[in-house]
C-alpha cells in the first residue's frame, strides 16, 4: 500500500493522465446514460404514463402517432372485439399556444384529447386533479416554470380556447415537447382552430381497457386478427416501438458499448506498460524478500485509487454537464453514477490481471544476473 | 530514421496505443456518422430547395407541417420588392405500400412548384419523383406506391439523391397531387385548393450582406429579403433563409449540439490517451536518448521523431478504426440512421493528427530535460 501510494505520488503526471482520461470516459459513459434515458423519456412519456391498456393504431402510420387516424368503422369494429371493456378515442396533435402568464410568450406544445373517464388520461398526476370539463388540461411537471403550473392559462393559437392548467404529471412530455392532456373535445376545437379547412377530426388511436381477467396482449393479437388496417400494440409494446426509440437505443447501446471497452483497455494497457518498466525493481524486490502478493496488491491499489479519482472527476463534469441539458428532464443521480463507477472498476480490474500475470512471474534469481532483467 | 526504424521493429511497443486510439477513431467516426445520418435524413429535403428564403405563416413557429399560406398572402408576398419567383411547397408524412413488399415504406409526400436541386419540373398528377434512400425499402422505377390509409396511387418515374425529410424518404409530386394526397389521408389537416405550407423565394439580392439573409437590390435601407417580405405581409409571415428553416426542424439544433459536446469530449480523451501512452515510452528511452544526445542528436530532432512516431500510430489507427466503423455501418439495422461521409472522415483524421501531435507534446518536457552526460557510465 505504502510503495504504491508513493510511488503514484512521485510520478503525478503519469498517473494523473491516466486519472484524467478515465474522468473524461466515464463521464462520457455517465452523461450519454443520462441522455439516453431523458430522451427516451422525452419522447414517449406521454404514451408511457397514460391509462390505455392497449392502444390501437392505424396499420400505415407504423406505430407513428403523429402518422395516425382511425376511422369510424375501425372504432365499431374494435369495440367488438371480445376483451375489450372500453375503446375510446384519443388525438394527439402539435400546436402553436400562448403561455399566458409565461409574460405570453408563444411555444408549441403537444395537446393529448381524451373522453373523461375513459381510457387515455394521464397515470402520473403528482398535484391538482385531472380534467374535468372542456378547456382544463393537466400539464407535465417539467414544465411548470414555463407557464404550465397550476392555474396558469395556456391560449391555442391564432385566437384559440384558452385552457386552464388543472393538473401536473409527471413524465408525460412526448417529443421533448411540453404536453397538455385535455378532454376530447377541447382537442377537437384545437385541431379547427389551427386548420378551418379541415374535412374531419378522427382520433389518433382508440385506448382501450381490457376487461377483468383478459391480458393485455391477448386481446392486441385479437384485433389484429379480427380488425382491418389496424395494429393493436400494448402500452409498453407501442413505447417501445415509437419511432425513434428503438433506433436511439441501438445507437446509443453501440456508443456506450464502446465506452466500456474502451475504458478498461486503456487502464489494463497502462498498468502492463508500468509493471513492464518498473521490472528491474519489481525483481529487486522480490530478491529482498517482498512476497509477490504484496507486489500484486500494490498494483491492484493503484487501479483501485485511479478508477476512483477517475470516477470522482466523471461526477464532477455530469453533475455540471447535466445542467446543460435540464430540459430534457434529467437530474443528477448518484446511484447510476455509482453502479456505473462500479462496473467499469471491475472492468479495469479484470484488464490489470494481465499486469498482475506478468507480476506473478517474476523470478527473483535474475536480480543476481545484473542488467537485462525482463519479465 | 531512427523512429521508423522503432516502429518497424519494435511493433509490439506501439500496440497499446494503436489498439486503444483505433476503438476512440471507430467511436469518434460512429458519433459524427450518426449526427450526419440524423442531420442529412432529417433535413435534405429543406437543403435542396432552389430559393433565397423560405416564407411560413407567423403562427406556425417556422415548422413545415403547421404553417398555411393562403392565395392573399402569397399575392402579398409575389408584390415584395426584390421578390423574382415564388414557389408553393407541402409536405405530409405517411405509410405507403409497396409492390412485393410486406413492409410499409415511410414517404414524404413532397407538393413543390420551383423543382428543388436534381428534381425535374413538377410532373403529372399522381406520378413522382422519389428520394433514392427509398430503393432500401423497395420501392423501384415505374412501381405505383400506395400512400395512406386512403391508399392514395403515386407512380414513381424517377430517383433523386438526398431530398429526406424528417428521416422520411420525400416522393416529389405536383402541389395538386399533394393537396388530394393530404386531403384524402389527413381530413383534420385538410387544405383549399389554393393553400400551400410554404413558400419558396428566389430575390433578387447581394449574397452575404448582413446577417439574416440577404440584402435585397434596390432597397435603399439595406433590409434583407426575409425582412422586406414579412414587412409586405404586416408580419402574417415569419420568413427565413434556407439555412436557418434547416435548423427550424424539430430537434435538429438540439442534436447538433449534443453530439458535438461528446465528439470534442472524445478527443480531449484523445489527446490524454495519447499524452499518456507516449510519456510511457519517453521515459522507457530517457537513457536511449542520453546516449543520442551524447553523440550529437539534437532536442529537436528527438522530439520529432516522437511527434512522427504519434502521427504513424494516429493514421494507422484512423484507418483500422475506419474499417471497424464502416463494418458497423453494414453490420447495423438500417433503422439506425448512420451515414458514414467523406467530410467525416477528413474531419476525424485531422482531429486524431491534431491531438496525437499536441498529446505527444506532453514528451517535449522530458527530452529537453535529458542530459547527455547521463549517458557516459549508463548502461541503459
Amino acid at each position: 500500500m505504502f510503495l504504491a501510494l508513493t510511488e503514484m505520488r512521485r510520478a503525478k503526471v503519469r498517473f494523473g493522465l491516466l486519472a484524467g482520461a478515465v474522468g473524461l470516459l466515464v463521464f462520457l459513459i455517465l452523461f450519454q446514460q443520462a441522455l439516453l434515458s431523458g430522451l427516451i423519456n422525452q419522447f414517449i412519456g406521454a404514451i408511457k404514463n397514460q391509462s390505455g391498456q392497449v392502444l390501437v393504431f392505424n396499420d400505415q402510420a407504423r406505430r407513428n402517432l403523429d402518422g395516425s387516424i382511425i376511422l369510424p368503422a375501425q372504432q365499431a369494429a374494435i369495440t367488438k372485439v371480445d376483451g375489450v371493456e372500453t375503446a375510446s378515442p384519443l388525438g394527439q396533435g402539435t400546436f402553436t399556444v400562448t403561455a399566458v402568464n409565461d409574460n405570453e410568450t408563444e411555444t408549441d406544445a403537444v395537446l393529448f384529447g381524451y373522453v373523461i373517464g375513459q381510457p387515455g388520461a394521464p397515470t402520473s398526476l403528482v398535484e391538482g386533479r385531472l380534467v374535468e370539463a372542456a378547456d382544463e388540461a393537466v400539464a407535465s411537471e417539467k414544465d411548470r416554470d414555463a407557464g404550465f403550473d397550476i392555474g396558469d392559462v395556456v391560449r391555442i393559437e391564432p385566437g384559440g380556447a384558452s385552457i386552464t392548467i388543472v393538473g401536473v404529471a409527471r413524465d408525460i412530455n412526448y417529443s421533448v415537447q411540453p404536453v397538455l392532456f385535455v378532454e376530447f373535445g377541447t382537442f377537437e376545437a384545437a385541431k379547427r382552430t389551427r386548420n378551418p379547412d379541415a374535412a374531419a377530426i378522427f382520433p389518433s388511436v382508440i385506448a382501450i381497457k381490457v376487461a377483468a381477467g383478459r391480458s393485455a396482449a391477448d386481446v392486441a393479437r385479437r384485433i389484429n386478427e379480427q380488425v382491418d388496417g389496424v395494429e393493436a400494440l400494448t402500452r409498453q409494446e407501442a413505447v417501445d416501438g415509437s419511432p425513434g426509440v428503438s433506433s436511439v437505443r441501438t445507437s446509443f447501446t453501440v456508443i456506450l458499448g464502446l465506452f466500456y471497452l474502451v475504458v478498461p483497455l486503456v487502464t489494463g494497457l497502462f498498468f502492463l506498460i508500468v509493471t513492464f518498466q518498473k521490472a528491474s525493481a519489481l525483481t529487486l524486490l522480490r530478491a529482498i524478500g517482498a512476497p509477490a502478493r504484496s507486489l500484486v496488491w500494490s498494483l491492484l491499489v493503484q487501479v483501485v485509487v485511479v478508477m476512483t479519482i477517475g470516477s470522482l472527476v466523471a461526477f464532477g463534469l455530469y453533475s455540471v454537464a447535466i445542467q446543460g441539458v435540464s430540459n430534457l428532464g434529467v437530474h443528477v443521480e448518484v446511484m447510476p453514477a455509482v453502479v456505473t463507477s462500479l462496473v467499469v472498476l471491475a472492468l479495469a480490474l479484470v484488464t490489470s490481471l494481465v499486469a498482475v500475470r506478468r507480476v506473478l512471474r517474476i523470478d527473483p534469481l535474475l536480480a543476481t544476473t545484473g542488467a537485462g532483467v525482463a519479465l | 530514421m531512427l523512429p521508423l526504424r522503432e516502429l518497424r521493429r519494435r511493433p509490439s511497443r506501439f500496440i497499446v496505443a494503436t489498439v486503444v486510439l483505433s476503438f476512440l477513431a471507430t467511436l469518434l467516426l460512429f458519433l459524427g456518422g450518426l449526427l450526419d445520418g440524423l442531420y442529412l435524413g432529417s433535413t435534405g429535403a429543406i437543403r435542396a430547395q432552389p430559393g433565397d428564403v423560405i416564407v411560413f405563416s407567423s403562427g406556425a413557429r417556422d415548422s413545415f407541417l403547421r404553417s398555411r399560406i393562403t392565395a392573399d398572402l402569397r399575392a402579398d408576398v409575389e408584390s415584395a420588392d426584390g421578390v423574382d419567383a415564388v414557389g408553393g411547397v407541402g409536405f405530409v408524412l405517411l405509410g405507403a405500400k409497396v409492390p412485393t413488399k410486406a413492409e410499409l415504406a415511410d414517404v414524404t409526400v413532397a407538393g413543390y412548384e420551383l423543382p428543388p436541386k436534381g428534381v425535374p419540373p413538377p410532373p403529372k398528377d399522381y406520378q413522382g419523383t422519389a428520394d433514392s434512400s427509398l430503393k432500401d425499402q423497395g420501392v423501384g422505377l415505374g412501381d405505383t406506391i400506395l400512400v395512406g390509409p386512403a391508399e392514395s396511387p403515386i407512380t414513381i418515374i424517377g430517383f433523386v439523391d438526398d431530398t429526406s425529410f424528417l428521416q422520411q424518404g420525400a416522393v416529389w409530386v405536383n402541389l395538386p397531387t399533394w393537396r388530394a394526397v393530404q386531403n384524402a389521408n389527413r381530413p383534420d389537416s385538410a387544405v383549399a385548393d389554393d393553400v400551400v405550407q410554404t413558400l419558396v423565394v428566389k430575390g433578387s439580392v447581394v449574397k452575404g450582406s448582413v446577417v439574416k439573409g440577404s440584402v435585397v437590390k434596390g432597397v435603399a435601407d439595406g433590409r434583407s429579403l426575409s425582412e422586406v417580405i414579412d414587412a409586405a405581409t404586416a408580419n402574417a409571415t415569419s420568413t427565413l433563409t434556407v439555412d436557418e428553416a434547416v435548423l427550424a426542424l424539430p430537434g435538429v439544433k438540439q442534436q447538433g449540439q449534443t453530439f458535438d459536446q461528446i465528439i470534442y469530449s472524445t478527443f480531449v480523451v484523445v489527446l490524454a490517451v495519447v499524452g499518456l501512452f507516449f510519456s510511457l515510452l519517453t521515459i522507457e528511452r530517457i537513457g536511449l536518448y542520453g546516449v543520442l544526445k551524447a553523440i550529437g542528436a539534437s532536442t529537436p530532432r528527438l522530439f520529432a521523431g516522437v511527434v512522427m512516431q504519434a502521427v504513424i500510430v494516429a493514421i494507422i489507427a484512423f484507418l483500422i478504426g475506419s474499417l471497424l466503423a464502416i463494418g458497423a455501418a453494414f453490420a447495423l439495422p438500417a433503422k439506425v440512421p448512420l451515414q458514414l461521409i467523406p467530410s467525416r472522415f477528413i474531419f476525424t483524421f485531422a482531429g486524431l493528427l491534431l491531438a496525437a501531435v499536441l498529446g505527444s507534446a506532453v514528451s517535449l518536457r522530458r527530452v529537453t530535460r535529458v542530459d547527455p552526460a547521463s549517458a557516459i557510465g549508463s548502461a541503459s
